[in-house]
């Protein structure tokens, strides 16, 4: 009896009084091939480098999950990688640690790599797919994919306004280079939502970007607009997706420290290494990365190995417009949801 | 009765508590007076005419660019925008302008919203500390410049609670009528093969919900076994489209469900003397008279036990919809944990929450009365 | 055929639960029953990833506690429930767990917890299951309870067993099986919890559940099918187990 209510006391205490644990280096990205790879070549490298244990988890870019650490005062995470807009905007809000230029050199970086917070990390692009395993033609552009008589089938879009307004306008016959200035306002905002409309019955959303290739792949849905690197890890796998780059969306994602981090020192010096030459040389041995850093990303080599590098095709895509996000993202997106849950 | 004060206690503390806090975060308003002390001192004594003096427009500048400063602005820039589109820029340029004295020449210059007596009235609003903004939005209701109460143009919420009133009844509905015959069954079977079905009944109780869902996402996929039976049987000569449907929500959750309804009504059932049963047959009372007039009241406290329970379960369920349904199949609960872990918009999470409480304490006494009143009739 | 209709909803309630099986063992990574080979790869994802041990270790610290306190405090109530018939009140709030929607549950132990700065640690976590568990427990051994002779007590006392002596050799024999599925029902229902612990929980306290949660809606791999098959093995030991010693407590 004795021992057994030992035993009780032991759990209760272990339960209630373990104090959070000092915890290890934790890095977090949108996951997929890149955080595979990345894993391999910048954490651990990192790690045998420096003898910092890092571990990595995986989000999908909800920059509240943030907002929900630093608001409850426990920093599960460190090291982030997010996307433009919602950079800026937490950086305003408080959520990212200003980047320290001592420890990280600002000079390395392509013209607009840095932002007050964030030091650029690798680029990234949307693009439109489908498995010609089961749908041999498929639609070209996003005006055809928005034809739903001559494409039947499920059409798998992001759950959220970013992306999916531009991809709306453009469907209905807006030029590329109009597309924000027509987003700006209130009739080309309800001109998207109406484009919208038009195909929301046959469209499934996705969060994660495992989703549209999960969603494809199981033949649940017939085309998919997802991340290239990931379309093009799967059609170099063996699965028959064609990658259209005249329906890229790109942008680059940014590595940043979380607020009040309690390894925010040792981020810093993780940002350091992870934007270096060198190992994101030996990435690009890997995955067809588009870094930040001038050194890797303007390397004839490197580009020439990499065909499926978002940096090569730049000039037949749209460049999602971060100033534009930052001031009407909040409202959109509100929009958004109300519209998709209607 | 001493024993059972540590229990009761900490049930008081960790849920009543919190529920009741609950309540007063629906219409706290904390975020001007803790970003901007002084300004929310000097708003709060403004008489609202016209547009403030140029010390409540010194203050604004100045504490703003302080909070912004020490990144500490955003919480109050997202309450703002909440009430008012365009708050949030024009908070944060006013806090990063170099704009010098006199501000209120300054500031509009910057931006002529600053010359908006509206912009003003809602900061004033924001100053006071206690709103009904989140309560009102909750209804689909606004709050006009001048204070007034106007109807909302999107109407968002009411309708996305009577969808999750709907889809909750629905299962309820569904779990009796598919749980009454099984727990009847298994009230009647021998003891043996009643322990076998019993487990049939427990072994999913016991299984992660998750696991529950991901097995009917593999299960109902368009190339998923179901639908592979059903071309095989030649019932369909294309594949359904049943993931990312109502249907599916229906199904999954009514697998979920279905034994907190089974077991509440199995327990009453088993304890009903099969003699009544009996001698209304012996009587010559039709197979459907015996049900209404003698089985069903007397398992009443089963069904209604049942009934609640799983109600109760299915208004608060979110997750379920989420992965297996499509836009249209999402429960308010989705948007309350939204609200609260995601956009950190706490007044609005608990806003909806407390819609939530409401509305299914109004459907469940709605549904008991009816119930009563028919049975009352049958008998 | 009396129990057609029944045997078939019985099927349909377990037989859905084995879909997950098959692609545990997949060789491919989506979430299909077309497999394009066998393989044990993500069991050894599954037990490998750090993630995935960190929420077991969660799940179990959690649990365990969850367990041991909700006992505890529940076998107390229920003892005093019996001595004494409670008033309305006290028993409505004993059963307040079970009639609020868990997401209200959640949003409003959510709040407190950011209140009392428990958020993001094991405390807030573990007191929110307890209350979960409460009622469940309460109702297990009160059950009991009722089939348990007063009289053997005073037996004993008249015998002159100090308090001690009859724990030992009246209540601990009579209710000790109880009391122990008890604490396995209570241990099921923190491990099988999701809500509350989506809300509560941050990274570090991830449990199963919530790791699930993030393997079927982030990551979407087959690993998730391992982990359930895993997970739903330990679920089910428990609950057998629960109900071996319910039976034997008569």
């Amino acid at each position: 009896m004795r021992y057994r209510s030992l035993l009780a006391g032991v759990a209760i205490v272990a339960g209630l009084a373990l104090p959070a644990m000092a915890r290890e280096l934790t890095v977090v990205g949108f996951g997929g091939g890149f955080q595979d790879n990345a894993r391999k070549h910048l954490f651990q490298g990192y790690a045998t480098a420096t003898g910092t244990k890092v571990v990595d988890d995986v989000y999908n870019g909800e920059v509240a999950r943030i907002a929900a650490m630093v608001k409850a005062k426990d920093i599960g995470w460190d090291v982030v990688m997010v996307e433009a807009p919602e950079l800026v905007r937490g950086c305003q809000d408080g959520l990212f640690e200003r980047m320290d230029w001592s420890v990280v050199h600002k000079d390395k970086f392509v013209p607009g790599g840095t932002t007050t917070c964030g030091a650029g990390a690798v680029g990234w692009g949307v693009a439109l797919f489908w498995d010609e395993a089961r749908t041999p033609v498929g639609p070209k552009n996003y005006t055809e994919l928005f034809d739903v008589a001559k494409f039947p089938g499920k059409r798998v879009l992001r759950s959220g306004a970013k992306m999916t307004l531009e991809i709306a306008l453009m469907a209905d016959g807006v030029a590329p280079g109009e597309v924000y200035a027509a987003l700006a306002t209130k009739a080309g905002q309800d001109r998207a939502f109406a484009k919208l409309d038009t195909v929301k019955p046959t469209v499934i959303w996705w969060k994660s970007g495992a989703q549209p290739l999960q969603l494809v792949g199981s033949g649940e849905a017939a085309y998919a607009v997802g991340y290239v690197g990931r379309t093009a890890n799967a059609a170099k796998d063996g699965a028959k997706y064609p990658l259209l780059w005249n329906t890229l969306l790109y942008s680059f994602d940014f590595w940043t420290v979380v607020k009040g981090a309690p390894n925010a020192t040792e981020g810093m010096k993780l940002i350091e290494y992870m934007t270096d030459a060198g190992p994101l040389r030996a990435l690009a041995g890997d995955w067809a990365v588009s870094p930040a850093t001038k050194a890797v990303a303007d390397d004839p080599t490197i580009k020439a190995k990499n065909p499926g590098m978002v940096a090569n095709h730049a000039g037949e895509g749209l460049s999602i417009d971060t100033d534009f996000w930052v001031q009407y993202g909040d409202d959109l997106e509100k929009r958004f949801a109300a519209w998709a849950a209607r | 009765m001493l024993l059972t004060l540590p229990a009761v206690g900490l049930v008081v503390v960790a849920l009543l508590l919190p529920l009741i806090y609950l309540l007063c975060t629906a219409v706290r308003d904390p975020e001007l007076r803790a970003t901007l002390p002084r300004t929310a001192a000097m708003l709060r004594a403004w008489d609202g005419q016209g547009l403030p003096d140029e010390a409540v427009f010194a203050a604004l500048v100045e504490e703003a660019r302080e909070a912004a400063e020490g990144q500490r602005i955003g919480g109050l820039a997202q309450r703002l925008n909440f009430e008012r589109t365009g708050m949030r820029g024009l908070l944060l340029r006013a806090a990063e302008s170099e704009v010098a004295a006199p501000y209120a020449m300054g500031l509009p210059a910057l931006d002529r919203n600053w010359a908006d007596p509206a912009v003003w009235h809602v900061l004033r609003r924001a100053s006071v500390g206690v709103t009904p903004l989140y309560l009102l939005r909750a209804v689909d209701l606004d709050m006009t410049a001048e204070g007034d109460v106007a109807v909302m143009a999107e109407r968002p919420f009411l309708p996305l609670l009577s969808r999750t009133l709907w889809i909750a009844g629905m299962v309820t509905l569904l779990c009796l009528v598919i749980g009454f015959p099984v727990a009847m069954s298994i009230a009647a079977m021998p003891p043996m093969w009643a322990r076998v079905a019993l487990g049939c009944v427990l072994v999913p109780f016991w299984i992660s919900i998750i696991v529950r869902t991901t097995a009917w996402f593999v299960l109902l996929q368009r190339e998923g076994p179901v639908n592979s039976v059903l071309m095989a049987l030649g019932l369909v000569d294309h594949p359904l489209q049943i993931m990312f449907t109502r249907f599916a929500v229906y199904l999954a959750m009514v697998h979920v469900l279905l034994p907190f309804a089974v077991l509440p009504m199995l327990s009453v059932m088993r304890r009903i003397d099969r003699r009544f049963a009996r001698a209304a047959a012996s009587l010559g009372a039709p197979a459907w008279r015996r049900f209404v007039r003698v089985t069903l009241p007397l398992a009443w406290p089963g069904v209604r036990a049942g009934g609640l329970i799983v109600f109760m379960l299915a208004s608060g369920f979110y997750i379920t919809p989420a992965l297996m349904g499509g836009g249209g199949d999402q429960m308010l609960g989705a948007f309350i944990a939204e609200y609260a872990t995601a956009s950190l918009n706490w007044g609005m999470a608990a806003a909806l929450g407390l819609m939530l409480m409401a509305g299914v304490a109004a459907v469940t006494l709605a549904g008991l009365g009816l119930a009563r009143l028919a049975l009352g009739r049958a008998a | 055929m009396r129990f057609g209709f029944a045997a078939i909803v019985l099927v349909l309630l377990a037989a859905p639960l084995l879909a997950v099986l098959p692609i545990s063992v997949t060789s491919g990574t989506v979430l299909s029953l077309h497999l394009p080979g066998v393989s044990l790869r993500w069991y050894g994802e599954f037990f490998e990833s750090s993630r995935w041990m960190l929420a077991a270790c969660n799940s179990f610290i959690i649990g365990c506690s969850t367990s041991v306190l909700a006992t505890a405090l529940g076998f107390m109530a229920a003892w005093g429930m019996w001595r004494a018939a409670p008033s309305r009140l006290l028993s409505g709030v004993l059963n307040l767990p079970l009639v609020v929607p868990s997401v209200i549950t959640g949003l409003a132990m959510y709040f407190a917890a950011a209140a009392a700065g428990l958020t993001g640690g094991y405390t807030g976590i573990v007191l929110a299951h307890t209350v979960l568990a409460i009622p469940y427990v309460v109702l297990t051994l009160l059950a009991a309870l009722r089939r348990f002779d007063a009289g053997l007590l005073r037996a004993a006392a008249s015998l002159g067993a100090d308090w001690r002596v009859s724990l030992r050799r009246v209540v601990v024999p009579s209710l000790g099986p109880a009391v122990a599925a008890a604490m396995l029902f209570a241990f099921a229902i923190s491990f099988d919890e999701l809500i509350v612990a989506l809300f509560l929980a941050g990274p570090g306290q991830y449990t199963l559940p919530r790791q699930m949660l993030a393997g079927i809606s982030d990551i979407l791999t087959p690993t998730i099918c391992a982990a359930a098959v895993v997970v739903s093995l330990v679920s089910v030991l428990a609950m057998g187990l629960a109900s071996a010693l319910l039976r034997k407590a008569g």
